[in-house]
């Protein structure tokens, strides 16, 4: 452990829990025999990558037989990468130790580089298979769009085998100019995983970042997102929801840099915490002096469900030029009374009220995943989790 | 008898409302309550199913013999008591159809049914959808999101047919209604009048017991019944006002 990495001490991390972290072995075994993988739904027209403990396992040819992306060592990674992370990195200290020791331990990066005007779609699926007390594993993304490019990206972190898997993942994005990146994350590790990912992303002049995190399983999760809106009329979208049931913590940090004019951002967070569940978003939204005319729209909204459930969702704001529109709003709450009512006056089970309630908190931010398989896989994993949802029939709008 | 309230006294927000209030509904037969303001009309609904924080401190109400107070609101809904409210919830994220769907379900399941086919049910949906002049896009929305008043209260009226209670309490749902959608409505609640179910009929105006013309009419008045009398009483009511039988209580 060096001295940089964070503890809950420093206000960015205070929800965070680090220590199984800090308990995990370092490395990963190589060559841990395979149990059979969960297979989840494959996405048409995406090009699928596989990886067990952050090492390749295999991958289909990409649908039109254009290869954008490959595997490359970590040490080379950086140079590939144009140093933009690693400048960051040294820059911005503490937030940045699980990513410099990702970058440190990790044996090999997927390099997905989009040229100018092309389009493809990569589906990257990491298994965490080694426990924690076996070893971490690192799994690293790195995603370059050229200009007026467009990727749509699925990154799944789900379990296998192993009940107690650590991982510390990165990834790195760059959005080039008028280029489009829709990158879905999924986090369904098994129920005692520990599971660290940061992502530092660029997005210049034009470009968009559509961002969906979804978040539901591993003991303790913390996700720590930078997003810098470095040209002019840039964009992201950042929508995360997550579910805490049982003793999970989720915890995350999304700091949106708007560093140039017109820059815009929608922040839309529902989460749901529910037995002894924790949860906590911290979005940080900084407008620079010169980015006028800037636009940040934050609603952090969280729902509590259980007597032992916490939630803090807090955004903040540091604003530096007077031409910009910025609204936000956070929220923690119970289930709304008067709606449990309705749905009980109309003869619906207590537990399947409240059910069908919760579903409906966190259904606000998945419907903006806009790949229909994708979104369909994530409501059947979130009804799973609000176990009186027992069928999604009728409930979900198909169209 | 298919409602028997006696005596009944309830209190909301520790502010007693309902004093001593008796009633009695036979299947077939359809009662307005009438009353002014904070009269207790509002309250005798919720009472009846049930929400949480109404507070009956005496007296008694058995539906269909058996004792309504000891029930939770979900199992008032089952054993066929439906209210119709005066402000319906918003639920966005939950779907109309499901919804419908889901009540249809619990009330059969009570009935020792088996579950609704899937396309039979739409095919009933879409008849009483007919009748309210909805729209079939409502099914795919969620639950009242973004309706308009008028809407909301169609909506409720399509519940109530779908799911065929025993007896309805619809609180005000002419309020907020032009006279089109106020005929609508009223044929909606026309067509579920049958031998075997009863409906109570909240509502401020006598306008629209001319399209759904009562068995009786009831005053309510400082919570309790001060007056009753057959249809003729509500038109007196709207010539007259409400403070004569409140005086002469």
């Amino acid at each position: 452990m060096t001295a940089a990495f964070p503890d809950t001490r420093d206000e960015n991390w205070r929800y965070a829990n680090l220590r199984p972290l800090a308990k995990a072995r370092p490395e990963a075994p190589a060559g841990v025999a395979l149990p059979s993988l969960p297979d989840p739904p494959p996405l048409e027209g995406y090009q699928p990558w596989v990886f067990v403990d952050a090492r390749y396992l295999r991958h289909s040819p990409a649908p039109g037989g254009h290869e954008f992306a490959t595997r490359l060592d970590a040490r080379a990674a950086g140079d590939a990468f144009a140093g933009m992370l690693d400048a960051e990195i040294a820059a911005a200290g503490v937030d940045f130790a699980l990513a410099r020791m990702n970058a440190r331990r990790g044996d090999e990066v997927l390099h997905i580089a989009v040229p100018d005007g092309e389009h493809a779609a990569i589906d990257v699926r990491f298994h965490a298979l080694s426990a924690g007390g076996t070893g971490t594993s690192y799994p690293r993304l790195q995603v370059q769009l050229g200009r007026h490019a467009r990727l749509d990206l699925a990154e799944r972190h789900l379990g296998a085998g192993a009940p107690d898997p650590a991982v510390n993942a990165a990834v790195d994005v760059s959005v080039g100019a008028g280029a489009t990146l829709t990158h879905v994350r999924i986090q369904d590790c098994a129920e005692q995983a520990s599971v660290f990912d940061t992502l530092v992303a660029n997005v210049a002049e034009h470009g968009q970042y559509r961002l969906r995190t979804i978040t539901l399983g591993a003991v303790s999760s913390r996700t720590t997102a930078f997003v810098k809106l470095a040209g002019r009329a840039a964009r992201c979208d950042f929508i995360a929801a997550s579910v805490a049931n049982g003793i999970q913590t989720h915890d995350f940090f999304a700091e949106i840099d708007h560093a140039a004019p017109e820059a815009a951002t929608r922040e839309i967070f529902r989460g749901i915490a529910t037995a002894r569940g924790k949860l906590a978003f911290n979005g940080k939204m900084i407008v620079r002096e010169n980015a006028h005319d800037a636009d940040s729209d934050q609603s952090l909204k969280t729902l509590l469900t259980g007597s032992g459930a916490e939630a803090a969702a807090r955004p903040q704001l540091e604003i530096y030029t007077d031409r910009v529109k910025a609204r936000h709003g956070a929220t923690t709450g119970k289930l709304d009374d008067q709606m449990l009512f309705y749905l009980l006056s109309r003869g619906i089970d207590r537990q399947q009220a409240q059910a069908l309630l919760q579903w409906a908190f966190v259904e606000d931010a998945i419907s903006q995943v806009e790949l229909a398989p994708l979104r369909q896989h994530i409501e059947s994993l979130v009804a799973a989790r609000l176990n009186e949802v027992s069928s999604l029939d009728g409930l979900v709008n198909r169209s | 008898m298919m409602l028997k309230i006696e005596n009944l006294s309830a209190t909301v927000g520790g502010k007693k409302v309902l004093q001593g209030l008796t009633l009695s509904v036979n299947a077939g037969e359809v009662h307005a309550i009438m009353g002014p303001n904070g009269s207790g009309k509002s309250t005798l609904s919720y009472v009846l199913a049930g929400r949480p924080g109404y507070e009956i401190t005496s007296g008694s109400v058995t539906f269909e013999g058996r004792d309504l107070t000891t029930l939770a609101p979900e199992e008032r809904a089952r054993a066929g008591l439906f209210l119709g409210f005066q402000y319906p919830v918003e639920i966005p994220g939950v779907n109309n159809v499901y919804l419908l769907k889901a009540a249809v379900n619990a009330r059969r399941k009570a009935l020792g049914q088996t579950e609704v086919d899937a396309y039979e049910f739409l095919q009933l949906v879409r008849a009483k959808m007919k009748l309210m002049q909805m729209d079939e896009s409502f099914l795919s929305r969620g639950v009242n999101e973004g309706f308009s008043g008028g809407e909301k209260k169609r909506n409720e009226i399509l519940q109530m047919l779908v799911i065929e209670p025993t007896l309805a309490v619809l609180d005000e749902t002419d309020s907020g209604l032009d006279i089109d959608a106020l005929k609508v409505v009223a044929r909606g609640v026309n067509s579920l009048r049958s031998a075997n179910r009863g409906v109570l009929l909240i509502t401020h105006y006598q306008r629209l017991l001319d399209h759904i013309v009562p068995d009786q009419v009831h005053v309510l008045a400082r919570g309790r019944i001060a007056k009753s009398g057959d249809k003729t009483l509500a038109l007196e009511l709207e010539k007259r006002g409400y403070d004569w039988v409140i005086e002469a209580a």
